[in-house]
């Protein structure tokens, strides 16, 4: 029966601009934020992914080269190298920064510790420190020759032997210059992330303690079998956001390594920024860019995923 | 753009972008200009280090560009190639004979000119005069890379490790030392790393000799392991860590600018021309260097080009700019005025203007094409994982040519007939 689904269809297509005309006030209002989206997030958003088919230096005409830019990512053993980089980098920092966060925010938790604001403005401190100040100072401190670390490292070899492996290139062999990252990454981050578990502590009603507590439960058998379930949603988001920061990191790396010696510290996000604004290959930039992001998606998907059938 | 005849008829308002030292030059020429050219206004923006995306993006939309900006020499090819750069052939072409035939083959492209060469950076070794005389060495004698090696393991041993000859490890810095030493050495050797037509020319006998004395470097045990412009580096200027700087002479007024703010005493410095690959080699190299351009979108072109023209192909101004700012002069007459024969004081005297002179006109071009930093970033990466490795060189340049093609697109060139110390070709093969 057409002309009975049509009418129907035609009379709401009136009503919906008989509404759009009745709102007209309201939608003006709330338009500006659907303009600037439009604008400074939807276009670029869509010209990039035009991009990733076309070879464009940002000056002379983009040419369209259909499926040849994924084809060049398939044999780019630099962008499998920053992947592997950022991957390993990830692996060293991630989980030893969520144990970090995960403990200091249950010791920030406590009541009956004093100067807790104190503390806890302490730990996020490297957080908003600026990254300048951050290389500066971290620059003297990875020194291989008059370095801090090196120093103690030294001192800490006189008693241990074990531990003397002489001074250690830490930014300028590449060997350490990924564990020199995620040093600095670990020290920037934690704060941030134990924030984030300090809400999630908080979020933790009270009577679930107390009734262990009145059941007998030790303070690690509390930990155990109430916290960590409970806290299984903020300890996922910690480590998606840990991922997305590393794959996109750049600043921490531009200013301690430039992703040297060699591409030993070079992330994607380095390697996205070089390809873009050092070589001027928007094109091939963009399609990096949508390629590791669609995984990245799917990822976070099946995280997520798999995070759910869990605690149901 | 006819050249302008009536000097006081020309008017415009000119901006132009520059970077530190170099702005302040430009800005030092300003009065005698306007001398000249009473009705051309002049401003100088002394831009941070995003001039270059800034530059691209109003090049890109065809309206925001400065009348005239600096660009890194090494960068002028690519902007050449994009078609938004005023073409200068007409009234460049009578300078042409007064600049390094190496500097402006690295200014044009199929016979036009889009750049005018301003500073260069000749090379030779800076040192400190204390520990080559404590440790018996005479700068006068070291004439090759070799001597240069000797001397270094002379001072490594004497001072039992504390001093090392230079500075060249795997570095952190967007040009690393590995590269920046293989540049210095590869136009000694006059290879190159693409041919005139822009093919990968990278796999030549002279690649091999420059990679070799990096090697011998290296394996001596004279190099210190530090980034350059790191703080240790910079620390080694006042110290006894490091005994020599062999780099471009741009980096005197580093040295200068660095010094006087330390306390206590101060090391002598002193020059010795650049070692050459093999007695009676060449004595000279050249490390970066900057240019100026017009944008095609300029509207004052005759008034920029005057402004270029005072600025860069006149030997009062080079001359100026060298005397005040350390920006070492293109425009080979300015190398005849009598400055580069005075003595300079921080040098204890030495007349190290004339010794970075000498020679710079036969400094061999490299042909840089519009990929020169993604080359660097590769040469940079094979270097630094070679140096780290056990340094087996066989092969290390046809591997990387062969990288070169496929990241760039470019064919590769055989280049077994390069072999001289002048990088004359003979025929070159399919």
């Amino acid at each position: 029966m057409p002309g009975n689904v049509t009418n129907p269809a035609a009379r709401q297509g009136d009503n919906l601009i008989q509404d759009l005309h009745r709102n007209r006030h309201f939608y003006l209002f709330i338009s500006p934020f659907f303009i600037l989206f439009a604008v400074f997030g939807l276009y670029p958003l869509l010209f990039s992914f035009y991009l990733s088919f076309t070879r464009w230096d940002g000056l002379t005409p983009r040419a369209w080269v259909g499926m040849d830019n994924f084809a060049l990512m398939l044999d780019d053993e630099v962008l499998a190298a920053s992947l592997w980089n950022t991957l390993i980098i990830g692996l060293l920092y991630i989980p030893v920064m969520l144990f970090l966060a995960f403990v200091f925010a249950n010791i920030l938790h406590l009541r009956w510790l004093r100067l807790r604001a104190l503390f806890r403005t302490a730990v996020f401190i490297p957080c908003v420190t600026p990254m300048v100040v951050i290389a500066l100072v971290f620059g003297l401190i990875f020194s291989s020759e008059k370095g801090v670390l090196n120093f103690l490292l030294a001192q800490l070899g006189k008693y241990v032997p074990a531990l003397d492996f002489g001074p250690v290139q830490w930014l300028t062999s590449e060997q350490w210059s990924k564990v020199s990252v995620a040093l600095l990454v670990l020290w920037r981050w934690t704060g941030y992330n134990m924030v984030l578990m300090l809400a999630g502590l908080q979020g933790i009603p009270d009577e679930y303690f107390e009734a262990a507590t009145t059941e007998g439960a030790s303070a690690l058998q509390r930990i155990r079998h109430i916290t960590i379930p409970l806290m299984r949603p903020t300890f996922l988001f910690c480590a998606i956001l840990s991922l997305l920061g590393t794959i996109y990191m750049f600043d921490e790396v531009f200013v301690m390594t430039r992703g040297g010696p060699g591409l030993s510290s070079t992330n994607f996000g380095l390697y996205l920024f070089n390809k873009s604004f050092v070589d001027f290959r928007f094109g091939y930039a963009s399609c990096m860019a949508y390629s590791v992001a669609a995984g990245v998606f799917l990822i976070t998907l099946m995280a997520q995923r798999f995070n759910r059938t869990d605690t149901e | 753009m006819p050249a302008s005849l009536n000097k006081t008829a020309l008017r415009g308002d000119l901006q132009v972008w520059s970077w530190n030292i170099a702005a302040k030059a430009l800005m030092g020429l300003i009065p005698e200009f306007n001398r000249r050219y009473p009705n051309v206004h002049v401003k100088v923006d002394m831009n941070g280090t995003n001039m270059q995306s800034r530059l691209l993006l109003s090049l890109s939309a065809g309206v925001g560009a400065p009348d005239v900006s600096q660009l890194q020499l090494t960068d002028a090819q690519r902007y050449i190639a994009t078609g938004r750069l005023a073409d200068l052939t007409l009234v460049a072409a009578e300078y042409e004979r007064m600049f390094p035939a190496s500097r402006w083959k690295n200014c044009a492209r199929n016979g036009r000119v889009y750049a005018i060469p301003w500073d260069i950076g000749p090379c030779a070794v800076y040192y400190k005069r204390a520990i080559f005389r404590k440790y018996g060495i005479d700068p006068e004698r070291i004439e090759t890379w070799d001597d240069f090696i000797a001397a270094g393991k002379t001072i490594v041993e004497r001072s039992h490790g504390q001093t090392k000859m230079f500075a060249m490890g795997a570095g952190t810095t967007a040009s690393q030392p590995l590269t920046s030493m293989l540049e210095i050495l590869l136009q000694q050797a006059g290879g190159q790393i693409f041919d005139d037509q822009g093919r990968v020319a990278i796999d030549s006998p002279a690649s091999y000799q420059a990679l070799g004395v990096i090697k011998r470097m290296l394996d001596a045990g004279i190099c210190r392991n530090v980034p350059w412009w790191s703080q240790e580096w910079m620390a080694g200027l006042k110290d006894d860590s490091i005994a020599t700087y062999p780099l471009a002479v741009w980096f005197g007024a580093t040295i200068k600018d660095t010094v006087k703010d330390f306390a206590g005493e101060k090391p002598e410095w002193g020059v010795f021309r650049l070692p050459a690959l093999e007695k009676g080699g060449l004595r000279n190299s050249n490390l970066g260097g900057s240019v100026l351009v017009i944008p095609a979108q300029c509207r004052q072109k005759e008034a920029a080009w005057a402004f270029i023209e005072y600025a860069l192909c006149t030997r009062e101004s080079q001359v100026a700019q060298f005397r005040h700012m350390d920006l070492f002069p293109a425009f080979l007459p300015a190398l005849n005025d009598p400055y580069f024969d005075e003595p300079v004081p921080f040098f204890e005297g030495q007349k190290t203007n004339r010794l970075f002179a000498t020679d710079v006109a036969r400094v061999p071009a490299l042909n840089r094409t519009e990929d020169w930093s993604e080359t660097q970033r590769y040469l940079d990466q094979s270097l630094s994982s070679w140096s780290a490795g056990d340094r087996r060189s066989d092969g290390f340049f046809s591997a990387l040519a062969r990288k070169l093609q496929r990241k760039l697109g470019r064919p590769i060139v055989s280049t077994r007939n390069v072999t001289g110390q002048h990088g004359n070709y003979g025929r070159i093969g399919p």
